[in-house]
C-alpha cells in the first residue's frame, strides 16, 4: 500500500528538480499552498475520463508560399 | 441634441458637435484627480496622451470626418494591457523595470480607432492571480460602495473606476472570474466574451488557455457598444478565432421570446450566503424562468481550473520565480511556487477532463439557451479579511470568490455579470451565460432584464 502523500517531503525535492530555491521563510507557505492544490487535485484525478478523450488537438503551422 | 447618460449619447454629443472630446476628456481627468485618492483604482493617468487624442477627435470632426462610434468616450485599462510609452506592470514590482511598451494592446487600438480616449491604467492583483485587488506593491483598490471593503479582482481597478464614474468604460481580463467577480462586487456590468473571441495581443497573460479580455460598463447598451468595437479576428494572435464580428448592439431590442432560460442548480445553489441565491431567483422570476439545470461535475471543473491555472501561470513566470522570487507579492509568490511543482499528470488529466466537460456543457445547451447563476458567493468583504464562514465551513475569503465563475469559464463560455437591482446594502451580481460564441443571447437576456428593472447599476451617475 502506498504511503500517504506528504507535501512537506515532496515540495523541497520537486523544487530542486525544477531549479527553484524556496526561501526558508516561504517554505511553510509553499507547502501549505501545495497541500491545497493536492487536495484540489484529488477529485480531478479520481474522475474517470474516457480514454478516447484527448486534451487538445495539435494543429501544425500552415506554411504559405512566400 | 442627444440626451442621456450612456456611451452612445456621449459619443453622439461629440459627433454632433454639442460637446468637444477635449471638454469630455478634461472632465474625466478632473474626476480621476478628485476621486482616485479614496479608491486607488488608477496606477497611471495618461493625461498628455489623452488630451492629444481628444484634440485629434475634435479635429477629425471639424474636418468633416466621422470620429467613430465611441467618439470622445474616456476609458481606462487594467494595467496588464500594453500602453505605448508605459511599462506593462501587470500589478507587479518585477515588471516595473521592463522597457515601456512600444505600441498599444490590440483591444486598446480597437477602442481608440472607434474614437475612445485612453486616460489611464488600473490596479489589479499581481499577475491577475487573485480575486480581491489587495496588491502589496500598489495598495488595495477600495469599493466605491464602501471604501472599507474590497473591489473584487483581479480587475478591481477597472470595476471600481466604472462604478465610481471616474470613467464610463474600462477593460479588464478574466481567467477564472476576474471580470465577473469585481463587476458583481462594484455593482456594474462586466462581460467575459467566449474564449478566443477577442485578440489578446499586447496583454500580459496569466493562464493562456483561460484568459480573455473584456469590457466593464454601466449599462447593457454601453457594454454592447464597446464589445462590438472590440471584435474581429487578429492574425497576430493564434488564440483569436478567425470569426467575423457578430455585433450584439442590434440584438438588444429583440426581446427574449423563445429564449429558453434556466437557473443553475446543484453546485451553483450552495456554498454562498442566502442573499446571492435570492438575487438570482428574483432575476429568474422577472424573466419568467423556472427551469433548473445541473451543470455536470461543476465542482470538479472548478478544481481542474485551479490546477490548469496554477501550472500555466507558474510556467509563464518560472524564470522570475527562479531569479527573483523575493520580488513577488508575498500573497502570490507561494501560489506560483506551488504551481510550478504540480506533477505533469495532474495537468494533463485536468485538460482531458476539460475536454469531456466541454462536451457535457455543449450538450446542456441543446436544451437551454441561457443559464443564470450567482456571480459571487457573498458581497464585498472588508479589506484584509482572510477567512469567511459559510454554512459552518471556514473558507479563504478571496480564494472562494471564484466558486461560481470558475466552472463556467473553464468551458470557455461567454458570461455577463449584471448587477441585481435592489441588492443592498452591497451590490450582488448574476451571471448570464450562454453557449460559446452566443454573446448575442447573453446580451439579449441582459437587455430584457435591464428593461424590466431587475438588473441595473447600483447608483447611476450621469456622466
Amino acid at each position: 500500500m502506498a504511503e500517504p502523500f506528504d507535501p512537506a517531503a515532496y515540495v523541497p525535492i520537486a523544487a530542486t528538480a525544477v531549479g527553484l530555491q524556496i526561501a526558508p521563510t516561504d517554505l511553510g507557505e509553499v507547502i501549505g499552498a501545495f497541500a491545497v492544490l493536492a487536495r484540489v487535485a484529488g477529485p480531478v484525478m479520481a474522475f474517470s475520463v474516457p480514454e478516447d478523450i484527448v486534451a487538445a488537438s495539435f494543429v501544425p503551422e500552415e506554411v504559405t508560399a512566400a | 441634441m442627444t440626451t442621456g447618460t450612456g456611451l452612445r449619447a456621449l459619443a453622439a454629443s461629440v459627433r454632433g458637435g454639442h460637446r468637444s472630446a477635449t471638454e469630455v476628456t478634461r472632465e474625466a481627468l478632473d474626476r480621476i484627480a478628485a476621486g482616485n485618492g479614496a479608491l486607488n483604482a488608477f496606477t497611471a493617468v495618461t493625461e498628455q496622451r489623452a488630451m492629444a487624442a481628444a484634440a485629434a477627435v475634435d479635429a477629425a470632426r471639424a474636418a468633416g470626418r466621422d470620429p467613430g462610434p465611441l467618439a470622445g468616450v474616456p476609458f481606462a485599462v487594467k494595467n496588464l494591457y500594453d500602453v505605448a510609452g508605459l511599462a506593462t506592470i501587470a500589478g507587479s514590482k518585477i515588471d516595473r523595470d521592463r522597457a515601456p511598451a512600444t505600441r498599444d494592446a490590440a483591444l486598446i487600438r480597437r477602442l481608440t480607432q472607434a474614437g475612445a480616449i485612453l486616460v489611464g491604467a488600473l490596479n489589479m492583483d499581481e499577475y491577475a492571480f487573485g480575486f480581491s485587488t489587495e496588491n502589496t506593491h500598489y495598495g488595495a483598490t477600495k469599493n466605491p460602495h464602501d471604501p472599507t471593503r474590497i473591489a473584487g479582482g483581479s480587475s478591481g481597478g477597472s470595476a471600481a473606476a466604472v462604478a465610481a464614474s471616474l470613467v464610463p468604460l474600462a477593460l479588464g481580463s478574466d481567467t477564472n472570474g476576474s471580470i465577473r467577480v469585481p463587476a458583481a462586487m462594484c455593482g456594474v456590468f462586466g462581460l467575459r466574451p467566449t474564449h478566443g473571441r477577442l485578440s489578446r495581443v499586447g496583454m500580459r497573460l496569466f493562464a493562456a488557455s483561460l484568459d480573455v479580455g473584456g469590457p466593464f460598463g454601466r449599462s447593457v447598451d454601453d457594454v454592447a457598444l464597446a464589445y462590438d468595437s472590440l471584435q474581429g479576428p487578429d492574425p497576430e494572435d493564434p488564440g483569436c478565432a478567425n470569426r467575423v464580428p457578430q455585433p450584439v448592439l442590434p440584438e438588444l431590442r429583440r426581446g427574449i421570446d423563445g429564449v429558453r432560460i434556466a437557473i443553475a442548480a446543484g453546485h451553483f445553489a450552495s456554498q454562498g450566503v442566502p442573499e446571492v441565491f435570492a438575487a438570482v431567483e428574483r432575476v429568474a422570476a422577472a424573466l419568467g424562468a423556472s427551469q433548473r439545470i445541473e451543470v455536470p461535475a461543476a465542482g470538479v471543473a472548478r478544481a481542474a481550473a485551479m490546477i490548469v491555472t496554477s501550472v500555466e501561470g507558474a510556467e509563464l513566470h518560472l524564470p522570475d520565480l527562479i531569479a527573483k522570487a523575493a520580488d513577488f507579492d508575498p500573497k502570490v509568490r507561494a501560489r506560483f511556487l506551488a504551481g510550478a511543482l504540480i506533477p505533469g499528470a495532474w495537468y494533463s488529466h485536468a485538460q482531458r477532463f476539460r475536454r469531456w466537460y466541454c462536451q457535457q456543457v455543449a450538450a446542456l445547451f441543446r436544451t437551454v439557451d441561457v443559464i443564470l447563476a450567482p456571480a459571487t458567493p457573498y458581497p464585498a468583504f472588508p479589506v484584509g479579511q482572510a477567512m469567511m464562514e459559510i454554512g459552518g465551513n471556514k473558507l479563504p475569503a478571496a480564494g472562494h470568490l471564484g466558486v461560481f465563475t470558475q466552472p463556467l469559464s473553464f468551458a470557455g463560455l461567454p458570461a455577463l455579470s449584471a448587477p441585481v437591482a435592489g441588492a443592498s446594502p452591497l451590490p450582488l451580481g448574476v451571471q448570464i451565460v450562454a453557449a460559446p460564441w452566443r454573446e448575442d443571447l447573453v446580451m439579449r437576456v441582459a437587455a430584457a432584464a435591464e428593461a424590466l428593472g431587475i438588473v441595473a447599476t447600483a447608483t447611476p451617475v450621469p456622466f
